[in-house]
């Protein structure tokens, strides 16, 4: 009987502990955040901390809500959103264009990639007073430089994939009878996209962070425009929730693509 | 058996890389559903043969000749399984079969792995296949699209010595039942024995000896016929040299 009851107890024991691990993995980065939260609000509270400073995160909330209700926040993130994905589209594709041509075309590669190399070390945010020299204040400016600054990561990493497909399966390809398209589309494209996904990853960190710079500096609307209207009228909980705010675009761009990602490289895990 | 192999000759063809001659003078002619089986040192040019008749490398001199016309550029009766088996890892196990079909055809991919005892894979990816299953699948793809001319690279290379008297025995039936050309390139004496209607021995650039296999199949590796045609082909390949040394290390 007690050796029943120690046999029975002994096989609940590891799966409650089991559970408590899987629930333990499961939040265990939250922790730290909200432990840090936790302290900023009730050093606020307990006016350790200055609201010019840093406000306490229930004020931003408020003033979030505030936001969203009468100053059309919404709107002012949706411009700040389509400026970035308009510029990564047209910067993108061209890096995407360009690395397929120079990874295939030896003659492309010759013709552009030192030129590229070269451009690439220019700090792309150093051009912004040529920029606005160039095309004013205008959108026009402020997507070329999202457009130049994504092109170098997709470009880079397209090309590396490219190259980096294994020569015999391209020859296998041949031997079984493979058109030109059906080489890129069945072996080159599926080989590089590991590559480009790392690229397309580095690009969006690159697109956030030239359009926070671009839009700080000459905007008329975007988060960039009212985190400096509130630098200007010393809303130090404005300027907090925009920085918030770029960050969380940001993370929700990264996690967007990791399920791309994810989906199309299943292949590499088996599942 | 129904011989739709194609015909095949090889006319005074040479080849040479870098002013180094690899194969000269090679003069040979194979009929519709031969087996052929290739053997020799490493290095002695029995991939470049079978590179020259798939048509991935051009020869220096003289030329293929399939079914009595001259072949340019790729051999397109040929379907190639090479050493490795240079699947897609990005592809499923049946799309990888249907890479050489027209129009991607899923039946007749599936037909394909049914053939080659995979069909219960067909969904899954390359990745978690084992060494032998990865072979299947690379067998598969080359006779998906019912080829008149099989070449093998040395396709067994790599396996265990009983996933390859598997494999030996499912090429011979899909053979035996497709009737294509078969030349299979190979340094397992045994397996060429095992295998093929003739052995080629290439040696010092050029066929040292052409040798028919009269045994019937399917052939057992045991008998003192087999054993004695081992022993013919090896003294061939070592010379005099080959049972004395043998000799020596046994005493």
């Amino acid at each position: 009987m007690a050796l029943a009851i120690e046999q029975t107890t002994s096989a609940t024991r590891p799966a409650r502990r089991l559970q408590l691990r899987q629930l333990g993995q499961r939040w265990l980065p939250w922790l730290v955040p909200i432990v840090l939260i936790g302290v900023w609000q009730l050093a606020a509270t307990l006016g350790w901390l200055s609201a010019r400073v840093l406000p306490a995160p229930s004020t931003i909330l408020q003033t979030t809500w505030d936001l969203l209700l009468h100053h059309n926040l919404l709107g002012d993130i949706a411009i700040s959103t389509r400026r970035a994905l308009v510029g990564l589209a047209i910067g993108g594709s061209l890096g995407f264009v360009f690395g397929l041509l120079n990874g295939t075309f030896p003659l492309s590669e010759r013709l552009f990639d030192s030129s590229f190399q070269m451009i690439r070390n220019i700090p792309h945010l150093a051009l912004l007073p040529l920029v606005i020299l160039w095309f004013g204040i205008g959108e026009t400016s402020r997507l070329f430089l999202v457009a130049f600054g994504v092109f170098f990561p997709l470009y880079l990493n397209t090309y590396h994939g490219v190259r980096s497909i294994d020569p015999k399966l391209r020859e296998m390809g041949i031997v079984y009878g493979l058109s030109k398209w059906g080489l890129f589309r069945h072996i080159i494209f599926p080989g590089a996209l590991p590559s480009i996904l790392v690229g397309l990853r580095y690009a969006l960190g690159v697109m956030w962070l030239t359009l926070i710079v671009a839009e700080s500096l000459a905007s008329n609307a975007g988060i960039g425009h009212l985190t400096m209207n509130a630098r200007e009228f010393m809303q130090t909980d404005v300027l907090v929730m925009g920085i918030v705010i770029y960050a969380l675009l940001g993370k929700l761009a990264d996690t967007i693509a990791r399920l791309i990602e994810r989906r199309s490289l299943r292949w590499q895990v088996g599942a | 058996m129904s011989i739709r192999g194609v015909e095949l000759g090889l006319r005074g063809l040479g080849k040479a890389i870098a002013n180094r001659t690899i194969l000269h003078d090679i003069n040979l002619e194979i009929k519709p559903g031969e087996f052929i089986a290739v053997i020799g040192k490493s290095g002695c040019g029995k991939t470049t043969l079978l590179r020259l008749i798939a048509g991935l490398t051009e020869p220096t001199i003289g030329q293929v000749a399939l079914d009595d016309s001259p072949l340019a550029g790729l051999n397109p009766a040929a379907r190639v399984m090479f050493q490795d088996a240079r699947l897609l890892p990005w592809k499923r196990v049946w799309e990888n079969v249907a890479l050489g079909l027209p129009g991607l055809n899923a039946d007749q991919a599936l037909q394909a792995l049914h053939q080659v005892g995979l069909a219960d894979r067909a969904y899954d990816w390359p990745l978690g296949l084992s060494g032998g299953e990865r072979q299947r699948l690379a067998l598969a793809r080359a006779i998906a699209n019912t080829p008149s001319l099989l070449l093998l690279d040395e396709p067994f290379g790599a396996l265990d010595a009983l996933t390859r008297i598997e494999m030996q025995q499912l090429v011979e039936q899909l053979w035996w039942a497709q009737g294509f050309t078969a030349i299979l390139v190979t340094h397992d004496v045994e397996e060429a024995i095992a295998l093929a209607d003739r052995v080629l021995l290439i040696q010092n650039q050029h066929i040292a000896l052409n040798l028919p296999i009269h045994l019937p199949r399917s052939r057992q590796r045991g008998s003192a016929e087999f054993a004695a045609i081992k022993d013919q082909l090896l003294g061939a390949i070592f010379g005099a040299g080959y049972p004395l040394a043998t000799r020596v290390v046994g005493a």
